[in-house]
């Protein structure tokens, strides 16, 4: 089965789009990370990986529930090579949106988390370089769970596991989206 | 605005020779110049055409675009330049659900089954807690948070059950790291106050030291400013009602099973004249570990008897998840003082008001195995308490004994089905009163 | 970030503003401790007019007997002799027909009832007869053992000829006279009015009373009895006599307001007991309560307070001192032979006041009631005295 690309047309996201305000929960942008992330890219093109029932069943088979079927994907580029790619992404902690982003190097490895923005009242500490370091270098191999080989912030169990489970899903749709070919 | 690359697909040039295949009967007559020029405008118009229908498509069909069509779709390099900004995909519906654009339902519920193993014609089942709350977000700032209680399923003058406000407050975020709540909220005190859900803690029942000493789920009024740093480090602080001596019934056995718990006010036409001073300092710096400690202190007469006497509550507690182990403690200590006074007209009643009284516990718990969204959790759980630790000094005979700390050992296993529900088993053994030995059942849920 | 640095300046305002209420947590200062003295204020016209008739002896068939006679203000409004049950009647001859209790602390004494575990509470008269004071003040006047009007009518004539009758006329009415009964349920109510009134009949100005204030100690012995008279393994007193303030902050009236059946000894001093086919039988004695066989023999529990200041004891005054009467409580099952006759064979006779069918009903499961022959009493002598020592606390127009 063929990715489809859907060059031109953009999912019309019915809500938020990542915020760019600078009040205390919005820490960074989607702009702001992916250039943390990839210093020495020139440009990021984005590609809208969009998943067919297929591929939703192998993430299923692979433990990660696919949750949405759209996923943009920039791809970092300098001079036209491609450096790795940025994906952002909102889970709900216990009640309220967390953002977030990660980086994924061309190893399929996580290269570097950042969190966009968080309202939970508790749990901040997920903003805190400790905990995201965890996830550097973490790739479909790993396991990638709490109470694993992440560990977890005591009195933010579901921030910490939504959050988790989001970037366990995102390195597995990106290395399928390699592997079909989508963002080259 | 940065512009997009799109590859163009080889489609154009199957598209040309598709069309002239198919228009190519028309051309067999004429072969003069002028005729191929209009005949050649003529296709480009048609192309145009074609081009822009095929667009429209495209857009039609991007929106859930799941099944793959037979062929991949055609870029047009002339339309114009399509928004950048690339939005992530819709957000995954809220785990609770949504009663309106900010409003989420909250709850969490506790069945539990006891049999005392030496007496089991007091085997109970009960829908120990059924809560239901809702947090409203009035902007990305300022947010209400409530929470309702109903204990023991049925509530009235002839049952055993109890509807209470167990929260009601309102938050907001006044700076990066500040933010103020006012209003009926958790103490922050040990580790089950604030995260008292059955998905939250081990065993069925909450554990002794976090219920006797710390009265869980212990809930005043007032205003506290709450401080997250970037080190890892939350501060908590304020101001609120405290406890009321007066409600102390020598008569009855609610004192000795807990001191703090039998005073409580939960801002039910709380008395107000004494208020209380509290603090909390949790660190989170490194994944894994929280260490953190409380203090509370506040008078507790309530201006009601000449005699003065301060509440004081502190605990210290700690907590490390490294990889499938979970491994917590606390220590928390009470006193009141004045205590003499207080109890010189409550002398030879059974249960006067202790001086002191404190409890410890440790926990285990590892993550034997898990599979999908199935975790199965046993642990252990050590924990010895005294409600009455000291008495303060009455004269001879007059004095009650100080009471045996009571020790007890929890063994069992938390079973997790998916994010939310939980399924517990554990069997409690008590050092002092072996009468109480049992064995539980539990069912919990949380969203 | 951006952050207002206004918002520190505000919040810390407010929170020193807070900090400083909090701190002022204990300045009440005595506001508390004197809250429970009821302050004496002027009787209004109808208790004022409710005194005097309460100290008005032309209003008894004798010329000699008015409410005060038997309720003397100089034993917390209960006799000043050790009858066993007061003399009444034209002659002041006849006996009453149960001891005349003190009408202290009433005012906080509700009509009659069954609570929610079927306990009777509440009634005036050691059988709950009379629902409030105004009922139960009415009766007397007409008791032919007592103040022996042989009419309501009777009453009214003799009060036209008081001396405060122009004042009668000018708080109820220039006819009131004329309306006997009306001009009754009058009388009635100014007597109520008078006991609930006047500071005298709820002092709390015991010494104890000052001990709950907090303005100082009890003795070493009187601390012993507090200390028995608490104790549910001991004296237990408590149990139909509360010693602790409420969580309100009410001061304890020593009274719960429930009946208890104590099953004391027949009193030879009231003649209607020379017929041994009489008995008092409390509250199964009323026509409401005839079915409930189960209360025969009970009797109200009365206020403590001022108990020392009293000289007769229990409904018929078999006891004419406190520490008989302590004593009868802790050796009534011990020693049944101290208290009851014995039979021709040497038996003892217990429960002797009341019919064989309703022994039963006597409490035998409450301590101190619950020993056995041969046992040894839940009070020591001793102890019996510490408890007397605490209860002497217990009298109203304690001074230092």
């Amino acid at each position: 089965m063929r990715v489809v690309l859907a060059a031109s047309a953009i999912v019309a996201a019915a809500s938020a789009a990542v915020p760019t305000r600078a009040f205390a929960v919005d820490y960074l942008s989607a702009e702001q990370a992916a250039k943390l992330m990839f210093p020495d890219a020139d440009a990021f093109e984005t590609r809208q990986v969009a998943l067919d029932a297929a591929q939703l069943q192998q993430l299923d088979a692979q433990g990660t529930r696919g949750r949405s079927a759209n996923w943009p994907v920039r791809v970092a580029k300098r001079g036209g090579a491609t450096l790795g790619f940025v994906v952002t992404d909102g889970v709900i902690g216990k009640v309220e949106l967390i953002d977030y982003a990660v980086g994924i190097g061309l190893d399929g490895n996580i290269k570097q988390v950042e969190i966009l923005s968080y309202r939970e009242s508790h749990g901040f500490e997920i903003r805190l370089p400790a905990w995201r370091k965890q996830f550097v270098g973490k790739g479909n191999a790993s396991t990638l769970r709490i109470g694993d080989d992440i560990a977890n912030i005591s009195g933010a169990t579901l921030s910490c596991t939504h959050v988790t489970d989001g970037l366990r899903r995102i390195v597995a749709v990106v290395a399928l989206a390699r592997r079909a070919g989508a963002l080259a | 605005m940065r512009l997009i690359r799109h590859r163009s697909p080889p489609m154009k040039a199957l598209l040309a020779a598709s069309l002239a295949l198919a228009t190519s009967g028309v051309f067999a007559q004429t072969a003069t110049e002028a005729e191929l020029a209009r005949r050649l405008d003529q296709l480009a118009a048609e192309l145009a055409n074609v081009k822009a229908q095929l667009t429209q498509l495209q857009q039609k069909q991007a929106q859930p675009a799941a099944a793959a069509p037979a062929a991949p779709s055609s870029t047009p390099v002339a339309a114009a330049t399509p928004p950048v900004a690339a939005a992530p995909p819709a957000p995954p519906a809220y785990s609770g659900s949504l009663l309106g654009p900010g409003t989420v339902l909250t709850s969490y519920g506790e069945l539990n089954y006891n049999r005392p193993t030496r007496a089991n014609q007091n085997a109970t089942a009960d829908v120990r807690r059924f809560v239901l709350g809702y947090q409203h977000r009035f902007d990305e700032k300022t947010k209400v948070v409530t929470e309702l209680e109903i204990e023991h399923a049925v509530s009235s003058a002839d049952d055993p059950g109890e509807v209470e406000v167990e929260q009601a407050y309102v938050e907001r975020q006044v700076t990066p790291v500040w933010a103020l709540r006012a209003g009926l909220f958790l103490m922050p005190v040990g580790l089950l106050n604030e995260n008292h859900e059955p998905t939250a803690f081990y065993g069925v029942e909450r554990n002794f030291v976090e219920t006797a000493i710390i009265p869980s789920t212990w809930r005043e009024g007032g205003v506290q400013v709450i401080g997250n740093f970037d080190n890892g480090l939350m501060v908590q602080g304020g101001i609120t009602t405290g406890f009321d001596l007066n409600k102390w019934d020598a008569t009855s056995t609610e004192g000795r099973e807990s001191p703090l718990a039998s005073i409580h006010q939960e801002l039910a036409l709380a008395r107000a004249h004494d208020l209380a001073v509290f603090g909390a300092l949790n660190w989170r710096g490194v994944p894994g570990l929280l260490l953190g400690g409380s203090l509370f202190t506040g008078q507790a007469t309530q201006a009601q008897t000449s005699e003065k006497s301060r509440v004081t509550l502190w605990d210290l507690h700690a907590r490390w998840t490294p990889g499938r182990w979970d491994f917590s403690t606390v220590y928390s200590r009470g006193t009141i003082s004045n205590t003499a006074a207080l109890n010189a007209a409550l002398v030879g009643n059974p249960t006067l008001i202790p001086a002191s009284f404190d409890g410890f516990y440790v926990q285990g718990a590892y993550k034997l195995w898990s599979h999908e969204d199935y975790a199965l959790s046993p642990f252990v759980r050590w924990e010895q308490f005294n409600t009455a630790k000291s008495f303060a000094d009455l004269g001879p005979g007059l004095t009650p004994d100080a009471a045996r700390a009571e020790r007890v050992v929890t063994v069992g296993a938390n079973f997790q089905v998916s994010q939310g529900i939980v399924l517990k088993a554990d069997y409690q053994r008590f050092r002092e009163n072996a009468d109480l030995n049992r064995f539980n059942l539990g069912l919990g849920w949380s969203f | 970030m951006l952050f207002r640095k206004s918002w520190w300046k505000w919040g810390a305002g407010i929170a020193a503003a807070i900090a400083l209420l909090a701190g002022c947590g204990g300045g009440g200062g005595d506001s508390a401790a004197s809250a429970n003295v009821p302050v004496a204020v002027p009787l209004s016209a109808q208790a004022a007019l409710g005194e005097k008739i309460f100290n008005d002896v032309s209003l008894s068939a004798s010329g000699r007997q008015a409410c005060a006679s038997c309720h003397s203000p100089d034993s917390a409004h209960s006799p000043a002799n050790a009858l066993a049950v007061q003399l009444g009647g034209a002659l002041l001859d006849q006996q009453g027909r149960r001891q005349a209790p003190s009408v202290n602390y009433l005012s906080f004494n509700t009509a009659f009832f069954f609570d929610a575990d079927d306990t009777p509470t509440g009634g005036f008269f050691w059988d709950g007869r009379a629902a409030s004071l105004s009922e139960q003040a009415g009766e007397p006047f007409v008791n032919p053992f007592e103040m022996a009007n042989t009419s309501v009518a009777d009453v009214i004539d003799k009060l036209s000829r008081a001396s405060y009758v122009a004042e009668f006329k000018t708080v109820f009415g220039a006819d009131i006279l004329s309306r006997p009964d009306d001009a009754m349920a009058r009388v009635k109510l100014a007597l109520a009015q008078y006991q609930k009134e006047d500071t005298e009949f709820r002092g709390f100005s015991s010494k104890y009373d000052e001990f709950l204030r907090g303005n100082l100690t009890l003795t070493d012995q009187e601390m012993r009895g507090l200390a028995l008279f608490n104790n549910p393994t001991k004296g237990n007193c408590i149990g139909c006599h509360p010693s602790g303030k409420s969580a309100d902050g009410a001061f304890p009236l020593f009274t719960d307001f429930t009946y208890d059946n104590l099953g004391v000894p027949r009193n030879p001093a009231i003649a209607r007991n020379d017929d041994p086919s009489y008995y008092d039988l409390g509250l199964c004695e009323r026509a409401e309560l005839a079915s409930r066989t189960d209360l025969c023999g009970a009797f109200k529990v009365p206020s403590l307070r001022n108990v020392a200041k009293r000289h007769v004891f229990f409904h018929n005054g078999r006891f004419t001192s406190l520490k008989d009467a302590i004593t009868f409580y802790v050796q009534r099952d011990t020693n049944p032979e101290k208290w009851y006759p014995l039979n021709a064979d040497g038996s003892v006779r217990k429960f002797d006041d009341l019919p064989v069918q309703y022994h039963a009903n006597v409490n035998t499961v409450e301590v101190p009631y619950n020993r056995l022959l041969g046992d040894a009493p839940a009070l020591s002598d001793a102890e019996v005295d510490d408890v007397i020592a605490f209860l002497q606390t217990l009298s109203d127009g304690y001074s230092h």
